[in-house]
């Protein structure tokens, strides 16, 4: 007994450690004589009751100290003493148990709470600081095992020691006791009576687990039993996990020695009162903890190669591995209810489903990517969305990773078209139904509109052909799209009749709308991702970029038979109404007539015309152009009839003198392209007047306008000592590399050869001046012809003709320097050309019509700031403005400068009057 | 139901915005002096026009402000036309109505809004007297130009005034 408590007895009698002494009363009180009675009087008659109080109280001392003593535990838990009653002891038990020593109302100390109190006491002393020693650190997860393993040993042995004297020396006499009363004839209290011997069994041994119990430490015990349970299912499944750090024991264990091993435990806690409630909260943690485990175990890993669904598997295990192993657990852990009712098994396996789908629809990204691969992880997660709430939470998570790992400026256009069609696919897969699709692609399509390039690459991407080089061209940051070119591909099912499904009441395959469509969903009967793409745009917008990229490509297009082009549009055509295409498709039926036209006017050309022969002075210096093409779309509208215009184009196979094919324009419906006038070689011009009027006395009234810009030309250069030839020229770069023939009268220049082997030299302005062509494009076309090592700059802008290649080192080291930084250059300007004019073009051809509107908006609204004009100009001008108010600014600026409006400041602008 | 008159409905405003897109555009490009109009918002069915008073007329030097507004079935019927700047002329009453046959009986697909305000420019310089709408105005016109001109100006003010 310690110090602390023998001070606190001091003070406050504890009744229950007074058994130390072995007499408790030593001289009983016999009781003081009453008020007014005289002391030993015959008459203390009257207190017989009392002096038997009295007695009985010194009687049940002597029992109390005997029976105290003979239960008293020893220090030492490891050896079980075993005592046998003697008589005194036999007696002082029974009296005090049954006799009439039984404390009757609680007034006085009972035998079986002394002996409840002596355990606790003796617990706290002699077992507590070690099982407290054990537990006050953090658990470690290795050692969660041995830990519980010698905590129970240790309960159990103490659970023994406390236990042993009580069944032995305690419950025969309070189940005599109890037998005894039993006689008695009323049959409530008999009953009462019967069960007050387990009651007390009952009420001890609660006692001493409640003991138990409250010293370990809660939280800390439940956590290491959770894991416990949690390690022993994962051993039972065979799931290894890396967790902590942990190695997985590497020789997997025998299943039934860990199922053993488990039981016993459980087993054994349960004995020692460590189950119930607490035990039972940590299995559901356990079993909370399993069944993630084992959705991101190696079980349920997706399947990439017989590309299955998994969730067989999940409801399989959840049946019949899942469900046993809880059942068993329950039976140790003795539940009221230990079999599992199917419901539960159903609610569970929803669970589990619920939970693999989260841990799918979390990388659904990734498996969008791999798609076709990931058909596996798709049909999961297809199994998951019938789960409640499912479709939410793909929603929300699914768009949060597009918005993170897509729509960002680092991605390419082409990058995000090909996962929105690999979005479409495999949602297709998803929910056919596609209302999933239309959410969670919102977000891509209006991004998809915000990008510039979008529509170019789609139109360009389907107008690739699959066969040619495929490799090189679709590598992820070019301007084709592989999966849209694929796309394109796949023969189209003759669909799209767009007629309103609502109203054809004959429909009988008619269904209603999913429930979760929103008001713009759509039906798409089919997995068409054209559909999806050209529907990305307002139907007019589309056709806008549809018909400016369609025309560049129709002019650079090298097929004979325009298949694909015909075959392009007509697939727009079913998507998006004939009617809408009238352009496209005077555009297509022009590029068709030409060839007609070319071929009937080369007929005559040859029969008329002698083959056009380079005059046989000029060997020196660039030949004649072998094969000249030129297209040239044009639309300007000469007379008031004609509506058509021209071009030239090469023929494919090049006749020994120069041919002229053109390509045939309907102005009005071509979108509007470079007009570059710059003079064409003396040859072309010829031909393309002898093409004029023969074209004048086929389509009678209508007149040509060539455009020069748009052409293209193959030629053979002979120089002094070598031959090139040159394909898929422009016309300007054979313009430039032609002005550098000899000029008449210039021959002599000719005839001295350069000490470098140079031929005639030209300077810019004299290039400028000869070909009535601007200084930027004589300037691209001698970069190239820099780059090709025909033309060498010898001064500052002023260029000759290499005649014949430098032997010796440095100049030709020179040379290829420059070539090279030219051919880089030319690229970079080559890229920026296109047949179709650039916005800064049309801002500078349409000036006077914007300054129009300006003017006629700010005469008849009144003064008006810039930003307002360009949000009218953006509303108002046909065709679209495609311009901000920068622009704006500096109209209003220009239109200032010749004096028609003025500005009021303040940005207000307003008319000068 | 109520779905589909309404897409009829727009379908109608789509086809007037249409029409008066292209006018705009015809008037912006081929503009002609004295006469000019725009849309007064995006939805294009009010406009403000703008005619200078002819040459040679009680009205020369003066700039009138008219308002155009188009019904949903234009350009089978004809625009409402108003002036804004108050006008003394026998065919226009002082709310600025305007009596012109053109704008009522006489109105055909085939006008538009140039056409009108060319109609309107030459109203100011060739009354038609028969029919007025201002009697004394009509009165005035032939029996005292002086005293029709000195009206006129007092009854005309600047568009900046108009726009206070």
């Amino acid at each position: 007994m310690d110090h602390s408590t023998l001070v606190f007895a001091s003070v406050f009698p504890v009744l229950s450690l007074s058994h130390t002494t072995p007499t408790p009363v030593a001289t009983p009180i016999l009781g003081y004589t009453a008020l007014g009675s005289s002391f030993g009087s015959p008459y203390t008659g009257k207190n017989i009751e009392g002096q038997g109080q009295e007695h009985r109280a010194v009687k049940r001392g002597q029992a109390w100290s005997c029976a105290t003593r003979f239960l008293s535990l020893p220090k030492d838990t490891s050896i079980l003493p075993r005592l046998h009653r003697t008589r005194d002891v036999e007696e002082a038990l029974s009296y005090l148990l049954i006799g009439e020593g039984r404390s009757e109302d609680g007034k006085e100390d009972s035998l079986v709470e002394w002996y409840t109190n002596e355990c606790r006491l003796h617990f706290a002393n002699h077992v507590r600081p070690d099982l407290e020693q054990m537990w006050r650190a953090e658990v470690q997860l290795q050692h969660a095992w041995d830990l519980l393993g010698e905590t129970l040993r240790v309960f159990e042995q103490v659970q023994t020691v406390y236990l042993e004297p009580f069944h032995e020396h305690i419950l025969p006499f309070v189940q005599q006791g109890a037998s005894a009363s039993t006689l008695r004839p009323s049959k409530p209290t008999q009953i009462i009576e019967a069960d007050l011997a387990d009651a007390t069994n009952w009420k001890f041994r609660t006692d001493i687990h409640a003991v138990f119990a409250h010293c370990l430490p809660g939280q800390r015990y439940s956590n290491t039993l959770s894991y416990v349970l949690y390690d022993a299912g994962c051993r039972l499944f065979r799931i290894y996990i890396q967790q902590d750090g942990l190695q997985p024991s590497s020789t997997p264990e025998v299943t039934a020695d860990c199922r053993k091993r488990m039981t016993a435990l459980l087993v054994g806690l349960e004995r020692v009162g460590l189950g119930g409630d607490n035990a039972q909260k940590a299995f559901a943690h356990a079993t909370n903890k399993l069944l993630d485990s084992f959705i991101t175990s190696h079980y349920l890993k997706v399947d990439w190669y017989s590309k299955q669904s998994i969730v067989p598997h999940l409801r399989a295990w959840i049946q019949k591995g899942f469900c046993p192993l809880v059942e068993l657990v329950l039976e140790c852990l003795r539940c009221e209810q230990s079999s599992i009712l199917p419901t539960e098994v159903a609610s569970w396996q929803e669970m589990g489903l619920n939970r693999l789908g989260r841990a799918r629809v979390d990388n659904l990204f990734d498996f969008v990517m791999n798609w076709d691969k990931s058909l596996g992880a798709v049909l999961d997660i297809k199994e998951y969305l019938k789960v409640a709430g499912a479709k939410q939470n793909l929603t929300s998570s699914f768009s949060q990773q597009i918005s993170r790992r897509l729509l960002h400026p680092g991605a390419t256009t082409t990058y995000v078209l090909n996962v929105y069609i690999l979005i479409i696919r495999s949602f297709h897969v998803l929910e056919p139904k596609g209302v999933l699709l239309e959410r969670v692609a919102r977000p891509i399509r209006r991004y998809l509109k915000e990008r510039e390039d979008t529509a170019r690459i789609i139109i360009s991407s389907l107008l690739t052909d699959l066969s040619d080089d495929t490799g090189t061209k679709f590598s992820s940051n070019s301007e084709l799209s592989f999966e849209i070119a694929s796309e394109m591909a796949k023969p189209f099912a003759n669909f799209g009749q767009e007629a309103d499904d609502e109203l054809n009441y004959g429909d009988m395959n008619w269904q209603p709308l999913p429930q979760d469509a929103s008001p713009e969903y759509k039906k798409s009967k089919v997995e068409d991702v054209i559909w999806f793409l050209l529907t990305l745009w307002e139907r007019e917008d589309f056709i806008n970029e549809l018909k400016n990229i369609y025309g560049d490509h129709l002019l650079r297009c090298q097929d004979p038979e325009y298949e694909k082009e015909i075959r392009l549009l007509e697939l727009i055509k079913v998507r998006l109404g004939d009617d809408k295409l009238q352009a496209c498709e005077v555009m297509l039926r022009d590029v068709l007539d030409s060839k007609r036209i070319n071929a009937s006017i080369r007929a005559t050309t040859t029969s008329t015309l002698p083959a056009f022969q380079t005059p046989d002075s000029r060997t020196r210096g660039p030949q004649t152009p072998e094969a000249f093409q030129l297209r040239t779309p044009r639309p300007r509208r000469p007379g008031a009839s004609a509506s058509k215009t021209a071009t030239s184009t090469a023929s494919p196979t090049p006749p020994p003198d120069t041919t002229l094919n053109a390509q045939i324009l309907s102005s009005f419906f071509w979108p509007s392209l470079r007009d570059d006038t710059f003079r064409v070689p003396l040859q072309i011009d010829q031909l393309q007047k002898e093409y004029e009027s023969r074209f004048e006395r086929i389509k009678g009234m209508r007149k040509l306008c060539w455009m020069n810009a748009l052409g293209e030309g193959s030629i053979t250069l002979e120089f002094d000592d070598r031959t090139e030839d040159f394909d898929h020229l422009t016309p300007w770069q054979v313009s430039v590399v032609y002005a550098f023939q000899p000029q008449p009268g210039e021959e002599h220049i000719a005839k001295k050869k350069g000490k470098g082997g140079e031929g005639i030299s030209r300077n810019v302005d004299q290039l400028e001046e000869m070909l009535e062509m601007d200084e930027s494009l004589v300037r691209q076309a001698l970069a190239f012809w820099v780059g090709k090592s025909v033309l060498r700059e010898i001064s500052p802008s002023t260029y000759t003709v290499i005649e014949s290649l430098p032997r010796k080192s440095s100049q030709l080291q020179a040379d290829e320097d420059a070539a090279a930084a030219a051919e880089e250059l030319a690229a970079v300007q080559a890229a920026q050309t296109t047949t179709v004019k650039s916005q800064m073009d049309v801002l500078n051809e349409k000036k006077d019509v914007y300054a129009a509107f300006i003017m006629g908006m700010l005469t008849n609204q009144g003064n008006m700031p810039a930003s307002r004009i360009a949000m009218m100009m953006r509303m108002m001008v046909q065709g679209g403005f495609p311009f901000g108010v920068e622009e704006v600014k500096g109209l209003l600026t220009d239109m200032e400068g010749s004096g028609k409006v003025i500005g009021l400041g303040g940005d207000v602008w307003g008319v000068k009057k | 139901m109520a779905l589909s008159s309404n897409v009829r409905g727009n379908n109608a405003n789509a086809t007037v915005a249409q029409r008066l897109q292209k006018e705009l555009m015809d008037l912006m490009l081929h503009p002609t002096p004295g006469v000019s109009a725009f849309p007064s918002d995006e939805n294009m069915s009010t406009w403000t026009a703008t005619i200078e008073g002819p040459d040679n007329t009680p009205y020369s030097d003066l700039t009138f402000k008219l308002t155009f507004d188009f019904p949903a079935n234009y350009p089978y019927a004809p625009p409402v036309v108003l002036f804004k700047t108050p006008v003394y002329h026998p065919n226009v009453d002082f709310s600025g109505r305007i009596c012109l046959d053109i704008l009522k009986d006489k109105w055909s697909a085939v006008y538009n809004i140039g056409t009108v305000l060319l109609s309107l420019q030459s109203l100011l310089g060739e009354p038609n007297n028969s029919s007025p709408l201002n009697g004394q105005a009509a009165e005035l016109w032939d029996k005292d130009p002086a005293e029709y001109k000195r009206l006129v100006l007092a009854r005309h003010k600047a568009p900046e005034e108009l726009d206070g």
